[in-house]
């Protein structure tokens, strides 16, 4: 029995150093199609690499924004500057309340915001989060909060991913990599947001869907929302437009409501502004910049209606 | 709790440690130590179903003691149909009844007579079809008196609900599982060694081959009304590789861990797919289950005693409940009876009894005579898979109609074509491993002699790899948990 339970004990040491080894080997040589569970890819959709450069070198801000695409898309740093609110934009693909816990831990102190506006989309409340993961591990640091998140999401893909990635790290690649400001149709703006060249969504019936909630995810909400009461940073959840045919799918969105007004204020944009599903958004559920325009104009005059703005 | 997820990589090394190095000084503790396991592994999943066993479980006891009691044949008779009624009775309800139910409906329909019936939303335990025949297997031999009733109840309880093959087998005979319970067990290295091992073997075979070919499988067949034949036979194929990689993968892992345990279970599959007539791929397909409808069924029935007719019946019938077996749906009685079919011409020229021996045993390569008949016999399993797949009668006709047409020989086309090409490098590989391993109990048992420890340690290391790097992002459960 000794011997066993010392073989096994030894095996699996040994085991573990080989996996990491062929992860290593593999992730670097092996083409994509041989590797589903590294998908490992600096300057992925979205600009995520470039966003979290700059927030690295940031300061102060008054705002910051954070959630899916809709908020790095959804919210023009450039109209709020205007408006004389200095701001950035965290938001990344898919993001879900778990990858935003571990953004606001590695920059709230940083950018020590007076407020943050988090989007909220209900898919990202029953989702496993693990497709965020990914762009977080390939385009910002790998830390103990990354390590911490991997076990939270509990995904072969995000754990092979999250390995292949600190020894890139180690490697020092993320220091010479250089993302392109313009990709395709998107253009990343300083300040975190991406403009898409303007495009106009063509409207299909969609399938009803419910909206559900991961305990996890709605313990992540809780946690950010403590994390920020304790910094004395106002919080706002902002469920941004999407088109009315996407929308109106979701059968319970007066429980999406209620669920997230009970977290903190909370404003639900698809009834309070009415945006045309071909003009203003480019696909199902992104709105374009026409309709980005239109939208922040809003919220800026509803947040200083409301006394959210200017900021105290 | 399914064998391939973190709730039983925890659970598993804990039970272990409790069972040699706590509870090991006294086997009724235990064997106790095995019910309560056996109950939490079964009860994770749903803990009210925990009742249908020990109910079972008590039948089967006392019924057990009744037997060994009762010199009167009609009693004792009596008792055994008891013990029959209860069980096949449950299995009847939760499996059957809405088949039954709906089937009545149908066929009243036709005369003209509208029957007003509401079908109930039932809830399949899982694994009931395979407790229940192992526990009938203890009734009916003691009934025939080749296996004592045993007077320890722990023993008993431990032997239906034993966790590693509660829920899929391999269905073992009272007659050799049970006794294992009476006795102590002692730690044995070589035999846990070869327990990891295979575990190890059977998490790749579920994990790599079968959940992988399943993604494929269910695309193809989930769509099968707007693809070519050509695409439909890879559905088919992917299907057959589903199917071995889950069941096999499952009692690999169920004998390994039972060997953890010091227990020894019967070989469940014995490399099927190189079976060279549809006889022999039904010796080394499911062995508990064609094995106890041979003794249990077909034995009883005549058998081969009675003549060309009653040997061709006698066929057709355990064919046909064995598919009836897998599941209340007419798909699997096809499907059974197909393989009656395949069976005949073998069983009416006396040639079902062929190939009993090793395939091209001693030898790397097979004959060509033999490759061709491997290959036929694959191919006939696997248009029989068509019709175990299926969503029902119609959908297998119609997929095979679209194999067996001209878009036979177009191009395939579906999702994920590249993905697709990898895993059936993967399968080919696989299969490559299965028949070097051949004539081992499992594929890689001969690696402990064959390749030295730093090389085995690798070839292990990069099973793990593999399990890692294919591994799909969801935890599958295994398919038959459903029958």
């Amino acid at each position: 029995m000794k011997k066993f339970i010392q073989n096994t004990m030894f095996f699996l040491v040994i085991a573990t150093i080989l996996y990491l080894l062929f992860l290593f080997l593999w992730g670097r040589f092996a083409p994509g199609v041989l590797k589903p569970n590294i998908n490992y890819f600096m300057g992925s959709y979205g600009h995520m690499f470039s966003r979290v450069s700059e927030a690295k070198q940031l300061d102060e801000k008054d705002i910051l924004f954070l959630g899916s695409s809709h908020a790095y898309r959804g919210f023009d740093t450039r109209i709020f500057e205007e408006k004389g609110y200095s701001c950035f934009n965290l938001g990344s693909s898919a993001q879900t309340p778990i990858q935003t816990e571990i953004l606001l831990k590695r920059y709230v102190d940083q950018i020590r915001p007076k407020c943050v506006v988090f989007e909220v989309y209900p898919p990202a409340f029953g989702s496993e989060g693990v497709e965020s993961s990914l762009d977080l591990i390939a385009n910002d640091v790998n830390d103990w909060h990354a390590v911490e998140m991997a076990f939270k999401i509990h995904n072969i893909k995000t754990y092979n991913t999250l390995a292949y990635g600190i020894f890139q790290d180690q490697l020092g690649e993320k220091k010479s990599f250089v993302e392109a400001r313009i990709k395709e149709k998107d253009t990343y703006i300083p300040g975190g947001y991406v403009e898409k060249e303007v495009a106009y969504y063509q409207p299909s019936s969609l399938p009803d869907k419910k909206i559900s909630f991961r305990d996890d995810q709605l313990e992540a909400l809780t946690e950010i929302l403590s994390l920020l009461k304790a910094r004395n940073v106002q919080t706002i959840l902002v469920y941004a437009p999407i088109p009315s045919v996407n929308y109106k799918r979701y059968v319970n969105t007066p429980y999406f409501d209620s669920t997230m007004s009970k977290f903190a204020t909370y404003y639900n944009f698809n009834q309070s502004l009415s945006l045309n599903d071909s003009l203003h958004f480019y696909d199902s559920h992104h709105l374009n910049q026409n309709g980005v325009e239109l939208f922040n104009q809003h919220m800026i005059e509803i947040f200083e209606k409301d006394g959210i703005l200017p900021l105290k | 709790m399914l064998f391939n997820s973190i709730d039983f990589a925890l659970f598993l090394p804990l039970v272990f440690v409790l069972y040699w190095f706590v509870t090991n000084q006294n086997l009724k503790v235990q064997n106790f130590l095995i019910v309560v396991a056996s109950y939490v592994f079964y009860g994770w999943w749903d803990w009210r179903f925990l009742s249908l066993i020990l109910f079972s479980t008590l039948v089967d006891y006392f019924i057990g003691l009744g037997l060994k009691s009762e010199k009167h044949q009609t009693k004792r008779l009596l008792l055994l149909w008891t013990s029959i009624s209860v069980n096949l009775g449950f299995l009847g309800f939760f499996k059957y009844y809405n088949f039954f139910l709906d089937n009545f409906i149908t066929a009243f329909s036709f005369f003209g007579q509208e029957i007003q019936a509401n079908s109930l939303n039932i809830i399949l335990p899982v694994g009931i079809s395979f407790y229940t025949f192992q526990t009938l297997s203890y009734t009916i031999d003691v009934y025939k008196r080749k296996l004592e009733p045993t007077r320890n109840f722990i023993a008993f309880a431990a032997f239906v609900s034993f966790f590693p093959q509660l829920v899929a087998g391999p269905i073992e005979r009272a007659t050799h599982l049970l006794p294992q319970f009476y006795t102590k067990r002692k730690f044995d290295y070589t035999k846990a060694v070869d327990g990891m091992r295979q575990i190890l073997w059977g998490l790749f075979k579920k994990i790599v081959i079968a959940d992988n070919c399943a993604e494929f499988a269910n695309q193809i067949f989930n769509n099968s009304d707007h693809l070519g034949g050509s695409t439909l036979v890879l559905g088919a194929l992917f299907f057959t590789f589903q199917i071995y990689g889950d069941f096999s993968g499952y009692s690999d892992i169920a004998i390994g861990t039972s060997r953890l345990f010091g227990f020894d279970l019967m070989q469940n599959f014995n490399f099927p797919y190189f079976a060279r007539d549809i006889a022999e791929f039904w010796r080394r397909w499911h062995i508990s289950l064609s094995t106890w409808f041979r003794d249990y069924l077909y034995i009883p029935l005549g058998g081969s005693r009675g003549g060309t007719a009653m040997k061709v019946k006698n066929t057709f019938i355990i064919f046909i409940v064995s598919g009836f077996w897998h599941g209340a749906n007419w798909t699997f009685i096809v499907w059974g009876a197909l393989n009656a079919l395949y069976f005949l011409p073998l069983l009416l020229t006396n040639r079902n009894r062929n190939n009993l021996e090793s395939i091209a045993k001693g030898k790397i390569f097979p004959s060509f005579k033999e490759l061709g008949m491997i290959v036929f016999t694959f191919l006939l399993t696997l248009l029989a898979w068509i019709f175990f797949r299926a969503e029902n009668i119609g959908h297998a006709f119609s997929y095979l109609s679209e194999i067996f047409s001209t878009s036979l020989f177009t191009i395939p086309h579906f999702k994920r074509m590249m993905y697709a090409a990898v895993i059936l490098m993967l399968v080919a590989g696989f299969v490559i491993v299965e028949w070097l391993g051949r004539e081992g109990q499992y594929a890689i048992a001969h690696i402990h002699h064959a390749l030295n420890r730093p090389l085995r340690w690798l070839f292990y290391a990069l099973i793990i790899f593999a399990i890692g790097m294919f591994m799909p992002s969801v935890e599958s459960p295994f398919i038959y948990f459903q029958f």
